[in-house]
């Protein structure tokens, strides 16, 4: 009985800890994309992984530098680790401590007093600063699996090969390297592992233009995480498993080994030879492969920096500029206008080109941010965006001097027609008891408080306290209502079905329609919010004239249309509209609104920092209440 | 007396301020079996490690065959040493443990062979050299390190505590094998323990240490017979030591009896200690002897009976072939010849010496 119940609890903490990487292994094979429902076995993800340059692209960086990192890190940890046997018992102690505290540390303050080390030094964050981090924070982890195999080795042993006439080193390399050789590819291991892994450290000392796998994928959550990810997850996991496994292997046959002496000879010189000779081979295998892939050394100067939302181009489009143009781009992706916003506050030309959204990009206007545009290097611009849009953009960037609509879209409802048998025309569906627990909110304090707000008729710019308040009592009134507040879950959970009605933005609504046919798109008749982003040039630009090349290049049907394929939002390019080949998408309202609706809708507007502050505090009660 | 092969002058060694060695002076002779000898913390180890090139003295020179080599690396020095946790290569099998040495001089694979065979014969080892270290006994191991030092042809073996780890039977044979040795090498061997039985066995001259210092330095006989102060009189061998009066020219005053003795010069009524060896004590029958006593313990110990008598308010210790009963009312004798007669402990350093122990 006791017997069983110690089963069922060690399964049950077993299925708490692995049921989530097992859940994600799983949907890596799952045709549908979406979350919840099964849609057939399939390798895809796995092959349009292998396909996709970008993410090989920091596979490949994301091995070189845990590859080089940790080779730096073992020789220069194992060399510290003899150095401290000759210190005293306290003072060693004292040292391993104080090198003990990085691990123990939390990553974020690594990360951040690294970065402002490399700020304040002039590096220029990129390869070698991540390279370095990574070289540092390894360090510890090699000690920590060294050191105890140092202190039971003999010092006799040295100073034997000494006395027999030995040099020092040839004496190390010929009597300590050999006993402490398990335990330094132990901590090889560990130090590689913890690179692989590493995400925050990096990310703060990578700068632009750099990514490994951790940040790559991180820049990509702003579409949601495709199911690629999903496979690329499994591999890693697979990696990680496999290198503990044997990192874990090598301790216990080197521990077997200081125990039972009778161990045979051969085995333990076989064992480090040969995974020597097979790490040497790997090494070589991953730099070679890296140097092909990775480009990581190559300098140019005729470039382009650009900072856009992830998953915002097609990665064809990159290419194809580079070889009509001749100039390198060098392309990254952030998640949010915040995350955005930050990055650019701290280096102003660290990016050329960047794509704010409306109200931010009226802010950084505000804060002379951006610096104007030369309309007559964008002719595709002038020639193809639409005049509507443009005017829509005019509302937070007066005469069009700063921004280029790049995509659009509008915040609505989407529904599920098997679901909700009510016509679908007012925000005031959502508050509807009759869908109880069905409704989707989106987690973001703007739409959330858009929706209340044209609810009651007011404007969803707006700054005044007591309509704020009325907006957040009526969110707090709906709150029982709601099924959950969440992001891109809304997109999953309505193709699975899972809930009635959600908030949405019309480019995800395009997307769902696709896979699930009962989904209706509807722009309330209160009105509702139109977004916009557009591209800027940052007032530092060290390449404005390549920054213009690039803005106008997006302006052309073709790469517009290639663009708005891949995203699926309103692109403002009527060239690339009448281009479309599928009818129903060209004519599609969600796609392509009318102007009768777009008249009803507003642009979001930078609303200030006392505003911002208000609607942060209600935001706050709103998620507190029950 | 044969040739001056080492000479340590003036050498001081410390660590994080605890005083080792204090200007220590030793001399030793080409081809002799020179045993180090002393408590552990004595400072003979650290002698041995400053001869082997692993220490370097903070003041002083240390001169080997004429040459100062004071901070000469120990791989080039012409002396080879045998640890005292044997130290063999754990991934090497006997033979290229022997071999690593011969191996960084170049010598031929030929030499290197026969140099083996002719190590392991010497050692009692023939036949091992395909053998893994882990798989001998710690007794042959030690004599594996022995090998893998003499075939070098060093001018100085330095064996530091080469027998400490073994058990007693094996110590013995040990003892033996190395005087052995050290006749068929025809070398200078430094012995360092703090077995003084080990000591005794195989030296051919002692140097006793304490706290840093020399305390006495002599053939084997002279050290036990003559001990010159209280610290070597009871570090090696049991003794019996007492606070005496010189009444005068060989005659003194042990707990107030009056013995005969032979030294002279100490003056007239000096303080001054004694020392006489527990087999030197007689019990003769009372009114025979010189001071009276009472049997308090009598513990058999095979060759000897071993007794402790209470007499003039000191437990003596005596070792006789004779027995006697516990409550035995005896008298305690001495030929004067077996009494040796020290100065009481001047300096401090001594005095703190004599405390310690």
């Amino acid at each position: 009985m006791r017997k069983t119940i110690e089963k069922v609890y060690m399964g049950i903490i077993l299925v708490f800890m692995y049921l989530p990487i097992v859940t994600m292994i799983i949907l890596s094979f799952n045709s549908s994309k979406s979350r919840a429902k099964w849609g057939g076995f399939t390798f895809d993800w796995y092959i349009n992984l292998a396909s996709d340059s970008e993410i090989i692209n920091a596979f490949a960086n994301t091995l070189i530098i845990a590859l080089i990192s940790t080779v730096v890190a073992t020789i220069i940890g194992t060399a510290t680790c003899v150095a401290m046997m000759g210190l005293h018992k306290k003072s060693r102690s004292v040292i391993m401590g104080i090198t003990n505290i990085p691990m123990i540390n939390a990553d974020i303050v690594t990360g951040i007093s690294l970065m402002l080390l490399f700020r304040f030094l002039h590096f220029n964050a990129g390869f070698i600063t991540v390279l370095i981090a990574h070289i540092t924070f390894n360090i510890p982890y090699v000690m920590l699996s060294v050191m105890p195999r140092m202190k039971t080795i003999n010092p006799s042993v040295y100073e034997a090969a000494l006395d027999l006439g030995a040099e020092p080193f040839f004496a190390f390399r010929k009597t300590v390297l050999p006993d402490l050789m398990p335990a330094v590819i132990s901590g090889a291991m560990m130090a590689f592992t913890m690179s692989l892994d590493d995400f925050i450290i990096t990310y703060f000392t990578k700068g632009s233009g750099f990514d490994t796998l951790s940040t790559k994928i991180y820049s990509e959550v702003k579409r949601g995480i495709q199911p690629e990810i999903y496979a690329l997850s499994a591999i890693i996991f697979i990696i990680v498993i496999v290198l503990m496994v044997g990192s874990r292997q090598l301790k216990a046959r080197n521990s077997a080994a200081s125990s039972k002496k009778e161990i045979s000879y051969e085995k333990r010189k076989g064992l480090s030879k040969k995974t020597i000779l097979l790490l040497a081979a790997a090494c070589g295998v991953i730099v070679v492969i890296g140097l092909t892939f990775g480009g990581v050394f190559k300098t140019e100067d005729n470039q382009v920096y650009v900072y856009n939302w992830g998953e915002y181009i097609d990665p064809e489009v990159i290419t194809m500029f580079e070889e009509e143009t001749g100039i390198k781009v060098i392309y990254d992706e952030f998640e949010s206008n915040e995350i955005m916003y930050a990055k650019i506050a701290s280096d102003n030309s660290a990016y050329d080109v960047i794509c704010p959204s409306d109200y931010m990009i009226s802010r950084m206007i505000q804060e002379g941010m951006l610096q104007e545009l030369d309309w007559n290097s964008l002719p595709y611009a002038s020639e193809n965006i639409d005049p509507n849009y443009l005017e829509s953009a005019a509302s937070f960037d007066e005469g069009n001097k700063y921004a280029v609509p790049n995509f659009c879209g509008t915040v609505g409802i989407l529904y599920n027609k098997t679901l909700v048998d009510d016509p679908v025309t007012s925000w005031d569906i959502l508050w509807d008891e009759k869908y109880a627990g069905q409704i989707l909110m989106q987690d973001s304090v703007r739409d959330a408080f858009m929706v209340a707000l044209a609810k009651n008729g007011y404007s969803i710019n707006s700054t005044d306290p007591a309509q704020l308040e009325e907006a957040a009592a009526e969110l707090i009134a709906q709150k029982p209502l709601v099924q959950a507040y969440v992001i891109d879950q809304v997109r999953d959970k309505m193709i699975g079905g899972e809930a009635a009605l959600g908030v949405i933005y019309s480019g995800e609504a395009l997307y769902t329609q696709r896979e699930n046919s009962d989904l209706e798109y509807v722009i309330p008749d209160e009105g509702s919010n139109v977004w916009l982003d557009g591209w800027c040039i940052t007032r530092d630009s060290k390449h404005t004239e390549n920054a213009l090349k690039w803005i106008n290049f997006m302006c052309r049907e073709d790469i517009a249309l290639m663009n708005f394929e891949y995203v699926t939002y309103t692109t403002p390019n009527l060239k690339a509209q009448e281009l479309i080949e599928d009818e129903t998408i060209r004519n599609s309202t969600v796609a392509f609104p009318t102007e009768d609706t777009l008249s009803r809708c507003e642009v979001y507007t930078y609303l200030g920092q006392d505003a911002d502050e208000l609607y942060n505090e209600l935001w706050k009660k709103i998620k507190a209440a029950d | 007396m044969a040739k001056e092969l080492i000479r340590l002058e003036h050498v001081s060694k410390s660590y994080d301020g605890n005083m080792i060695l204090d200007d220590l002076n030793l001399s030793i002779h080409e081809n002799s079996f020179v045993t180090i000898l002393g408590p552990s913390g004595c400072g003979k180890t650290t002698t041995l490690r400053i001869i082997g090139g692993f220490e370097t003295p903070d003041q002083g020179r240390v001169i080997f065959d004429g040459q100062d080599i004071t901070n000469l690396a120990p791989n080039k020095r012409q002396l080879n040493t045998v640890f005292q946790k044997y130290a063999l290569f754990t991934h090497m099998d006997i033979a290229q443990n022997i071999a690593f040495g011969l191996k960084i001089k170049n010598k031929t694979d030929a030499y290197i062979k026969d140099k083996i065979k002719y190590a392991l014969k010497l050692v009692n080892l023939e036949g091992f050299e395909h053998r893994m270290p882990d798989s001998l006994s710690g007794g042959q191991q030690q004599r594996v390190a022995i090998a893998r030092a003499i075939v070098n042809e060093p001018k100085v073996l330095l064996l530091d505590e080469p027998l400490g780890a073994l058990d007693l039977k094996l110590r013995q044979d040990m003892q033996y094998e190395l005087i052995r040795l050290k006749n068929e090498l025809g070398i200078t061997f430094i012995y360092v323990t703090h077995d003084q039985e080990e000591a005794l066995t195989m030296s051919d001259h002692i140097v006793v240490m304490n706290q840093g210092y020399i305390q006495q330095e002599g053939s084997p006989e002279k050290i036990y017979n003559e001990p010159e102060n209280a610290f070597v009189a009871d570090f090696i061998g049991d003794s019996n030591i007492i606070h005496a009066t010189m009444v005068q020219d060989k005659l003194v005053r042990i707990l107030g009896a009056n013995f005969s003795c032979v030294d002279t010069g100490f003056g007239i009524n000096t303080p001054v200690d004694v020392v006489i060896r527990p087999e030197d004590v007689e019990l003769v029958p009372r009114g025979k002897g010189t001071l009276p006593g009472k049997v308090s313990h009598v513990i058999f110990k095979g060759v000897h009976y071993e007794m402790e008598v209470e007499a003039g308010g000191f437990e003596w210790l005596v070792h006789s072939t004779r027995m006697a009963q516990v409550g035995d009312e005896v008298d305690i004798s001495v030929d004067p010849f077996n009494i040796q007669v020290m100065n009481v402990p001047a300096s401090e350093d001594e005095e703190a010496i004599e405390i310690d122990v």
